[in-house]
């Protein structure tokens, strides 16, 4: 597992992309969704993905959380996934966001919407700034309210060497909003990164 | 190599639908995956408003997605466990699905003209309908075996597990909203004799039509179930011990009352009938044990007759034991 781990230059080098990455789609995604959108710096971090339901677990204690997927693949072999954890009391601030009227999208409907467009905003210029692109697979949800929304993290977890762990809270004008995103993402693809990390370093 | 042959060949087989619209929701293209099914003719369509041209998909929702689409340049979907279907358009399984639109995945993704500013949404539909059916399927055997998993296989009463399971939740309800329960335990009467004289065919056949019997007299809401051989329970929401008393007698003169038939003989029936009412506190066990002995007084007593649970009753038999 060592052997995946970042150089603290590599980290601080996609620290830097993510924030870029994250500082264009807060920008996009205050326009298309018509509403402040104060997106916090992220805080990433390169966990180990067998740690990652334990701390997913202790964070949203006995609580239901919803788990959407979205699986990415790039040129030159990077791939993963994109898990976002919601945990929302009602839809309501969903069909807000979206400006979809209460009867006309079911509740999954919402979560799988608006999933799809956070996570490609933000992996769209995240690839950009790897000089990159991204194709997408459809959402799927992988656990709806659910308590046992660990044991399903640990399930689709275990395929994946690393995690990136990117906490983004959501600061909307009348009300808040929070969800975390993961990346998961396998070992060659992490190998991948690395390089592509080393190039744009020794370019810089 | 030159591949520009390649494109229209490749889209008019391809078995997916392909729609390409322009940034203002025109159609640009169909492919003949949609214009077989949707039966228009692509150069009929060109230039027209997508809404136009299929005036039944959810507008509102769509729009809104496709100016994510543009405005965001990052791909959408749509899936048929969301949304059955955008278009409505026919599906070549008419006879398996019990839905006559073709179940849909739809993939939406921006596209750029190579002058780099025109832009452009590609809609891609998968028929997702085999998956759809499959999924019907289950639900279906799904809930055959939920109602299999509860239901007494010869009377299709409740059977014991599922009836007394409901009991303990109508305890806590009447438990929490202090409202009236009562409990009604009921058993045939002289049964072995019954069985030594018909058979246990005859004896089976008793026990249908009482239950058949016994249904008409509830209401929706109560709850009958097979407690055990031939006992029968039932659950009387809202009802205190008069009321209980009520359907109890109801029951006891509709047994008596008309005798039942089994391969063209006649046989004459009764049952015993023993009634509690559910007191603050009281456990489902204790509720029940009330009512089997009054159950058991009923008998005592002569057979063919309701008894409401009394104190003195217990105490009685508890100077016997």
């Amino acid at each position: 597992m060592t052997a995946l781990h970042f150089t603290e230059e590599q980290r601080d080098c996609l620290q830097e992309l993510v924030n870029v990455a994250m500082g264009q789609a807060s920008d996009k995604l205050a326009r298309y969704l018509a509403t402040m959108v104060h997106l916090q710096v992220p805080a990433i971090k390169l966990v180990d993905t067998q740690q990652l339901p334990q701390h997913f677990a202790q964070r949203y204690q006995q609580q239901s959380v919803s788990l959407i997927s979205m699986g990415f693949f790039g040129d030159q072999g990077l791939r993963g996934e994109a898990i976002m954890l919601y945990q929302l009391a009602n839809v309501d601030v969903l069909a807000r966001l979206l400006e979809y009227s209460d009867d006309d999208s079911s509740e999954a409907e919402m979560l799988t919407d608006i999933s799809s467009v956070l996570t490609t905003t933000f992996l769209n210029g995240l690839a950009e700034q790897l000089d990159n692109s991204f194709s997408y697979a459809a959402p799927r949800i992988l656990s709806s309210r659910d308590q046992h929304f660990a044991d399903k993290l640990a399930a689709t977890a275990q395929q994946w060497q690393l995690a990136l762990q990117v906490d983004i809270r959501y600061q909307l004008t009348d009300y808040s909003f929070h969800c975390d995103m993961i990346l998961l993402i396998p070992g060659e693809a992490v190998l991948r990164l690395r390089q592509m990390l080393d190039q744009i370093l020794a370019n810089f | 190599m030159q591949l520009d042959w390649l494109l229209q060949p490749l889209l008019s087989q391809l078995n997916s639908g392909v729609l390409v619209l322009d940034a203002e929701l025109r159609l640009v293209f169909i492919n003949q995956f949609i214009a077989r099914r949707a039966d228009l003719q692509p150069e009929d369509v060109q230039g027209k408003s997508l809404f136009d041209v299929f005036a039944d998909v959810p507008q509102a929702w769509l729009q809104r997605k496709l100016q994510g689409v543009l405005a965001l340049q990052v791909p959408a979907f749509s899936s048929w466990e969301q949304r059955q279907y955008i278009f409505k358009l026919p599906h070549l399984r008419p006879l398996s699905s019990d839905s006559q639109y073709m179940a849909q995945n739809c993939s939406m993704l921006p596209l750029t003209a190579p002058d780099g500013v025109s832009r452009y949404i590609c809609l891609l539909i998968e028929d997702a309908t085999d998956a759809y059916v499959y999924q019907q399927q289950l639900q279906q055997s799904v809930a055959r075996l939920q109602l299999a998993n509860r239901t007494d296989g010869l009377t299709g009463v409740l059977n014991r597990s599922y009836w007394q399971q409901q009991l303990s939740y109508e305890i806590q309800r009447a438990e929490r909203y202090q409202h009236p329960l009562s409990l009604l335990l009921f058993d045939l009467d002289k049964f072995k004799q019954l069985n030594d004289r018909y058979g246990h065919l005859g004896g089976d056949a008793v026990l249908v039509a009482l239950c058949a019997r016994v249904a008409t007299l509830l209401r929706d809401t109560d709850l009958l179930g097979r407690y055990g051989g031939e006992e029968f329970g039932v659950i009387l929401p809202e009802t205190d011990l008069t009321g209980a008393m009520q359907v109890a007698q109801r029951i006891c003169n509709a047994v008596a009352g008309q005798p039942m038939h089994y391969e063209q003989q006649t046989i004459r029936a009764s049952v015993s009938l023993g009634v509690a009412a559910f007191t603050a506190g009281q456990s489902t066990d204790e509720l029940i044990q009330q009512a089997d002995e009054a159950l058991y007084t009923a008998k005592r007593q002569g057979r063919n007759q309701a008894v409401a649970w009394r104190p003195v009753n217990s105490e009685y038999l508890k100077k016997v034991k």
